[in-house]
């Protein structure tokens, strides 16, 4: 079964198309290549959009996560590095204090140690520890009672003092510890330094060694352990006071504004000082209760993930913009093309759709030349007949009845020719919108009535009707629509050699109105059917079809907005579907009739 | 009284008015004129008849002009065979003359120039005919 239909039919052009006609094709080509060119710029502007949603803001987030993590590690790894440095420089500090305790011990196991001891072995005993350490500033005896009955150093005016009664003299006693490690404190000389003291036990009474340290030497010698790592070291007692000073001050240094919790032997805290962020590691002391800060700018602490920070912001920002670069002109360039070869194929489209309506008009020039000819040629020998009659050379009958009689052919071939331009125009001519309500069953039932009076009147054709009456009225002009459904019943009637049935069935679905006319007469061959709604095909001889009723019909339904669909089987007939669709405006107008 | 020319001229037109309008034309100007409305009816009056002109409409329903043309050519082939359109183009009557039709003419067309066209067709067709006695002898 072959099936064809109207939908893909070019317009028919009539052949005296108008300049405006002409000017509106090239101003339709243009509007198509300024909508081919907005459409790839939409198609721009997305893909591109689809980049940087696609592409950067996924990598900006993931980004962002990991210099969070990064972030965050680093700030831990600065901490922890902190602390290990305060660690490291408490024990130290410890070492050294451990180690002036036991010069000071020593003395009392010197060969030469008495418990009256003379100046000179005051001197010597200070010697002896200045050897082990020059931090040592002086050095006293004190006897039983918390006298101090020998001393050597700077200070000779504390010889006689009564220490009984000082704090680390008493805290000595009460703590309960052979040796002490003073705070920081002015003392009877009324400079800043520290003591250490050790107790030995003769013959009943205790007797106390006791030395001075400077607080400077600690202070350098803190420094120098701090050198080389970008931390700022100080010792502080639990009240937040520093236990270490600058050398030239002759008062006790200020109080920490950070005081280390004691509750902890070690930790690390970022505090602000002067609104910067600072990052502290405090650890406690063994040998007094003191504690060891080592602080340190987060800035400093955090300079390699700043750095790496940087690095990585900079080489994601590069990146992204190298990326998007290259990808930005890439599609640019891409989309270019394709719109260079989209703008092309609408030329040549139009080139192609062009040249196919020249073809259209040469063959309809052909189909007109061909059918105007045979009427002018039956002209032309009617008259040379006449002619022939009136020449008296070749003794014919020339009554006014016989010349009467070919003039009548004359007037039947002029009256065909007639019709083929008539159903020409009516085929090229524009047609207004219309404004009748049509119904289509019916216009159906009429048209099969009229023709059954005249064209099927000959053979026997039955006629079968299956109306549907849910169809509803459509707008348009009845005539047009008779001769739709009058040429393709013309057409199922010649088709049908002698008997045959034709049935008529009209349905609505889906908006669409469906007339079918089927046929059990000798169908089309495969050859033919493309070429039926061609204006002057026709396979009817003897002047009998102009070829011109199917081609109209196509016509009149693309019009309307609907299409004809065929489908035929050679030698058992043909099925002719005609597709209207359904105008609300006619839809209305039934109701309103109901 | 037109002089009788003594030979078979055959028309072949599907219309019937204009075929039977010429062949009275020709008839009355001394031909002997067969007529055919189709194609395959002309076949059998070319095996018959023996015209010696073919006057053949190109377009016409069932078998067209140019295959009619070949199919009497394979009957007689020396018979002359002038084509008849109401359409044309130069393309389709240079393929048809080097097929071997003798002229195209185009309807509508002027009795005498058929005229003239029938006799200088059926001349060559008599100089063929003694061309091939000659390589015959």
């Amino acid at each position: 079964m072959r099936v064809w239909d109207t939908s893909h039919l070019l317009d028919t052009i009539p052949a005296d198309r108008t300049t405006a006609e002409q000017s509106f094709d090239q101003a339709d080509s243009q509007a198509n290549i300024a909508r081919i060119r907005l459409h790839f710029k939409q198609l721009q502007t997305r893909l591109i959009l689809g980049l940087v949603l696609g592409f950067l803001l996924p990598n900006a987030f993931l980004a962002a996560y990991f210099h969070f993590e990064f972030t965050h590690t680093l700030k831990k790894t600065a901490m922890l590095n902190l602390a290990a440095v305060a660690e490291s420089q408490k024990n130290t500090i410890d070492l050294y204090l451990q180690e002036r305790v036991v010069n000071l011990y020593n003395l009392f196991h010197s060969k030469d140690f008495t418990l009256a001891p003379t100046p000179v072995q005051m001197e010597n005993y200070l010697y002896y520890l200045k050897q082990y350490n020059d931090g040592f500033v002086d050095v006293g005896f004190l006897d039983a009672k918390g006298v101090q009955i020998g001393y050597a150093g700077p200070y000779p005016t504390l010889l006689g003092k009564d220490y009984s009664n000082e704090t680390w003299y008493k805290n000595l006693f009460s703590e309960n510890k052979n040796y002490l490690i003073s705070d920081i404190y002015l003392g009877f000389r009324k400079v800043p330094h520290f003591t250490i003291a050790t107790r030995q036990v003769f013959d009943g009474r205790t007797y106390v060694m006791r030395a001075t340290l400077d607080p400077d030497k600690l202070f350098l010698f803190l420094r120098a352990i701090s050198q080389g790592k970008e931390v700022e070291s100080t010792l502080v007692n639990r009240q937040g006071q520093y236990q270490v000073m600058d050398s030239g001050r002759s008062r006790l240094p200020g109080s920490s504004e950070y005081i280390p919790p004691d509750t902890a032997a070690s930790g690390v805290e970022e505090i602000k000082r002067d609104d910067q962020p600072v990052l502290v590691a405090y650890t406690w002391l063994k040998e007094t209760h003191w504690a060891l800060l080592a602080m340190q700018p987060v800035t400093v602490a955090q300079a390699g993930m700043y750095r790496a920070r940087l690095v990585l912001s900079i080489s994601f920002i590069a990146i992204g913009l190298v990326i998007s670069t290259i990808v930005f002109f890439t599609i640019k360039k891409l989309v270019a093309r394709a719109r260079r070869m989209a703008e092309k194929g609408q030329q040549l489209q139009e080139m192609l759709a062009h040249a196919s309506k020249l073809a259209s008009i040469g063959e309809l020039a052909a189909g007109v030349a061909h059918e105007i000819n045979n009427p002018l040629a039956i002209i032309m020998a009617t008259s040379g007949v006449i002619r022939d009659m009136l020449n008296p050379e070749f003794d014919l009958d020339h009554s006014p009845e016989a010349i009467c009689k070919e003039l009548s052919v004359v007037d039947a071939a002029a009256t065909r020719a007639k019709g083929i331009t008539r159903k020409l125009q009516d085929m090229g001519k524009s047609r207004v919108p219309c404004s009748i309500p049509c119904d289509i069953n019916a216009l159906v039932d009429e048209v099969v009535n009229r023709l059954k009076k005249v064209e099927f009147k000959s053979k026997r054709i039955e006629v079968v009707t299956q109306y549907s009456p849910e169809v509803p009225h459509i707008l348009a002009e009845p005539d047009p629509l008779r001769q739709v459904f009058g040429n393709i019943l013309i057409n199922a009637g010649d088709a049908i050699t002698d008997k045959g049935t034709i049935t008529i069935s009209t349905e609505a679905k889906e908006g669409t109105i469906y007339v079918t006319i089927a046929d059990t007469g000798k169908g089309i061959s495969p050859e033919n059917l493309p070429r039926i709604f061609n204006p002057f095909f026709t396979t009817k001889g003897g002047g009998k079809g102009t070829g011109l009723g199917l081609s109209i019909a196509a016509s009149i339904v693309k019009y309307l907005g609907g299409t004809i669909m065929v489908n035929s089987l050679q030698g058992t007939g043909s099925l002719f579907t005609v597709l209207l669709p359904i105008n609300v405006q006619a839809t209305t107008f039934k109701e309103q009739k109901k | 009284m037109e002089k009788q020319r003594g030979f078979k001229v055959l028309l072949v037109d599907d219309e019937d008015i204009f075929r039977e309008a010429t062949a009275r034309q020709l008839t009355v100007r001394g031909f002997n004129v067969l007529t055919a409305n189709c194609g395959e009816a002309a076949l059998p009056l070319v095996q018959n008849e023996n015209p010696e002109v073919v006057v053949l409409d190109q377009e016409m329903p069932g078998m067209h002009g140019s295959e009619t043309f070949l199919e009497i050519k394979k009957i007689n082939p020396l018979v002359e065979v002038i084509m008849l359109t109401g359409n044309t183009s130069v393309e389709n009557a240079i393929e048809l003359m080097q097929q071997g039709t003798f002229d195209y003419l185009m309807k509508p067309i002027d009795i005498n120039e058929l005229l003239y066209k029938i006799e200088d067709a059926y001349t060559r067709k008599k100089l063929n005919e003694e061309q091939q006695q000659d390589v015959g002898l």
